[in-house]
């Protein structure tokens, strides 16, 4: 009756591993007050996509940074994120290859600790309990403060698991802590377990204490509906026991505590009755028992209050109310019967998973999912115990899981065709326009300008040779110059008439010389400096040109690589596909089968509840008969002279 | 009668309760089970292989620039929307859920926009509405030029609360 830490593991065990992996603390988390670092921005990525809760982008786009090397700085947190993403999605062989390669690789000791634990984790959940203490054994002090507590909850459902009740109830000790001391979620369940190990030790003083830690919990008060459960859980437990220990007056105290709306009610209620019953108290009994007969007899309880009122009745002495109730259950039961073959019908029919599937949609793989919502069906109430069980749970988590991969695979294989178009056209664009590209790239003269530049660069070595600055004159100098020589040319001769001109045309004619004379310093460097511009230009054209020519022999061989890996993977997924949906057909027939078991224990429970009534019955006319009989002879002797 | 009743009630009970003993038991996987777990070990590790490929013919890392989303604390800003531009074209427009606001708060980091670049500068814009303190309309800006190589690029729109200030602040880093 102890309460499963198995899905808190998962959940809890998890949330708590990447939590660590952010260095949150416990208090930051509690506040949601991020204090981490984020060193790579690909490995924050795959948190933002792992807070949403899409499961399999997280771990798919985990893996493909990881094989870009860009998660080099939180390598082993992603390691460890990695493996437990898998280990909760069930691939446990390849989480315990993950944590078994942190261990081997000598990761830093919080890593280790973390890896040690999930190992002993994934070996009891695969059961080698020997192989999962011993790994429990090797987890050392740097286990961050949430997983700590499920260490403990995992150790003593070893020791529970060998029947060591007396050493479990140490460690819960530990974990749940004083009384009073149940506000953490954790340390309830710790509690709870505690109680139940104790009760199981078989010591009478451990009964008693376990008693005391049950009933604690079980009138603690409780501020969220998981903690509300639970306490019911807990006053359950303890009025059960009662009942079975002879002791129904504190059975009926604990069972009062339960809530009449909660999924423990049905049982209260039916104990609740038993226990009045106990009392010799049947009128007291039928209260419960009225209120459990008009629920769905889907359920064990409400089903076997069907037979307890009549039975209420009949030690209250009314046995035509107790006649007519054990009738109407025996017609109850048949008509149930009957609905519950229609039912396994259409569960047979494949109906069922699909309309299960239909109400309990979600966008991806996903282990905190939890199929909740009864499929649009007749009498879909016959499978909210089903919804309940564990393995069927697990089972529909893994048909939902094997339809997203499904619709996963196929919309790869739309894109790999896309992916194959693309590259179709990108070689052919290649191999068209890149020539083309080149040609005219030759064809604006890469020859030429060089020609221009080895014409420019030997003008600018005879300008320097002259060191006239003629050579670097510019336009208006130039001018000048052509307008000197014409002005020399007038003014030639001796005629004395022109001495002033001449002289005035010799001062312009030196003054010209003189400034540039003074410019052909900077002038001729400035050349230099822009035959080294159109030198770097005609290099990088050079390069472009070589880059070209390289792309031309590179890309077509780049393209033939991608051709080869979209052609490797296509039959890969042509593959994948069938064995998928093969798969898929064997889950749901799984499912099918498990559901149909359930109903079918449904059906034999129904038998031996109409059989009791029927025995009841007979019982009931015998009882009649009997009395008749008394009576008449009682007649006979008094008539008798 | 009523003992018999009650012991079978008490069986049924215990069988209910064993639900949570059967969960935590530990138990070896069913041949079916054990075929699922493989089929999706593969299908994970296929789907690594063509989001490579993807990767690798549609972004490049010569030419490939991812943007990212960050939030540091983020008390004094509720962030609701984003626009990025990259040389004057809007690239990205994400209006968020709360869903995704609690992501960024707990630490991810949003991959907002995956694209090409050529090489050479550039320059990136990137808008934030929201509200702000005082539960006001809050728009800012952040700008970063940047050189693009032949190394992918990665930049990061951060998100934070300058205490000082008591106003959120929007700033861009660049990943080496």
């Amino acid at each position: 009756m102890r309460v499963s830490s198995h899905r808190r593991f998962t959940l809890r065990g998890l949330a708590a591993a990447v939590l660590a992996a952010c260095a949150l603390s416990a208090t930051a988390a509690a506040t949601d007050v991020p204090n981490h670092e984020i060193k790579d921005p690909h490995y924050g990525d795959v948190l933002f996509q792992f807070f949403q809760d899409h499961y399999f982008s997280a771990v798919t786009g985990l893996m493909v940074s990881q094989q870009f090397g860009r998660v080099e700085h939180h390598a082993d947190e992603a390691e460890v994120l990695r493996g437990g993403m898998l280990l909760s999605y069930g691939l446990q062989r390849e989480a315990g290859e993950i944590f078994a390669k942190l261990i081997e690789r000598g990761a830093e000791p919080k890593v280790r600790d973390r890896a040690w634990f999930f190992l002993a984790k994934i070996r009891y959940q695969r059961g080698t309990l020997a192989e999962a203490e011993a790994a429990l054994a090797q987890v050392g002090d740097q286990l961050p403060p949430p997983l700590q507590e499920d260490r403990a909850l995992l150790q003593a459902n070893l020791l529970m698991a060998r029947a060591d009740y007396a050493s479990a109830a140490g460690v819960l000790s530990a974990v749940g802590g004083q009384a009073g001391s149940s506000r953490n979620s954790g340390t309830r369940y710790a509690r709870f377990n505690l109680g139940v190990a104790l009760m199981k030790t078989g010591r009478a003083d451990d009964a008693a204490r376990g008693v005391a830690v049950l009933d604690e919990l079980g009138r603690a008060p409780a501020e969220d509906e998981e903690f509300r459960s639970l306490r019911d859980r807990a006053n359950v437990a303890l009025g059960f026991g009662a009942l079975s220990n002879g002791d129904p007056k504190s059975a009926r105290t604990y069972l009062e505590r339960v809530r009449l709306k909660s999924l423990q009610a049905n049982k209260a209620l039916l104990g609740f009755g038993w226990a009045a019953v106990a009392l010799k108290e049947p009128q007291q009994a039928l209260v419960p028992w009225l209120e459990l007969a008009q629920r769905d007899v889907g359920d064990s309880a409400a089903l076997e209050a069907q037979i307890a009122v009549p039975y209420a009745y009949a030690e209250l002495g009314a046995y035509q109310q107790a006649l007519a109730g054990y009738n109407a259950a025996i017609a109850a039961f048949a008509r149930e019967s009957t609905d519950l073959d229609e039912s396994m019908a259409a569960i047979r029919s494949g109906t069922m998973v699909e309309a299960l599937f239909e109400r309990n949609p979600g966008a991806e793989m996903g282990w905190f999912w939890r199929l909740g919502q009864l499929p649009a069906l007749p009498h879909a109430g016959h499978l909210s115990q089903l919804l309940a069980q564990h393995e069927f749970q697990e089972a529909f988590k893994n048909y939902r899981d094997l339809r997203y991969l499904t619709t996963n695979l196929e919309e790869w294989r739309a894109k790999l065709v896309v992916f194959d178009d693309m590259l179709a056209t990108r070689r052919k664009a290649f191999a068209e326009r890149l020539p083309q590209v080149r040609e005219r790239a030759g064809a604006s003269g890469l020859g030429a300008l060089r020609q221009r530049r080895d014409a420019l660069a030997a003008e600018i070595a005879r300008g320097a040779a002259a060191a006239d600055g003629v050579a670097f004159a510019d336009a208006k100098q130039l001018d000048l110059l052509a307008r000197i020589a014409s002005a020399q040319a007038i003014v030639a001769g001796n005629d004395p008439g022109l001495a002033p001109a001449r002289e005035r045309v010799r001062l312009a004619a030196g003054a010209l010389t003189w400034q540039l004379a003074q410019g052909q310093t900077e002038r001729a460097w400035r050349a230099q400096k822009d035959l080294q511009d159109i030198d770097d230009q005609i290099a990088q054209a050079h390069r472009r040109d070589a880059e070209l020519a390289q792309a031309q022999r590179d890309e077509p061989a780049r393209f033939e690589r991608f051709g080869r890996r979209i052609a490797a993977l296509a039959p890969l997924l042509d593959v994948m596909i069938p064995r998928v949906a093969a798969l898929t057909k064997e889950q749901q027939f799984a499912l099918q089968d498990i559901a149909v078991a359930e109903l079918t224990r449904q059906k034999e429970r129904l038998a031996v509840y109409s059989t009791q009534a029927r025995f009841a019955v007979a019982q009931l006319y015998d009882h009649a008969n009997a009395k008749a009989d008394a009576k008449q002879e009682s007649e006979h002797v008094a008539a008798r002279p | 009668m009523m003992m018999k009743r009650c012991t079978f009630l008490l069986s049924l009970l215990l069988a209910a309760g064993a639900w949570a003993a059967d969960a935590a038991a530990p138990a070896v996987p069913a041949t079916l089970d054990n075929r699922v777990q493989d089929a999706k070990s593969d299908v994970i590790k296929l789907n690594r292989d063509l989001l490579v490929l993807e990767e690798e013919l549609l972004f490049p890392a010569n030419t490939q620039v991812a943007l990212f989303v960050s939030m540091d604390v983020g008390k004094l800003f509720e962030l609701d929307s984003v626009q990025i531009k990259l040389d004057d074209k809007v690239v990205a427009s994400y209006l968020y859920t709360p869903l995704e606001v609690q992501a960024l708060h707990r630490g991810g980091v949003q991959r907002v926009y995956l694209g090409n670049l050529k090489t050479g500068t550039h320059e990136l814009v990137a808008f934030f509405t929201g509200k702000g303190p005082h539960d006001r309309d809050y728009k800012r800006g952040a700008t970063v030029k940047f050189e693009k190589d032949t190394e992918a690029k990665y930049i990061e729109l951060r998100i934070q609360d300058s205490m000082g200030k008591l106003q959120p602040e929007f700033d861009v880093k660049l990943w080496k």
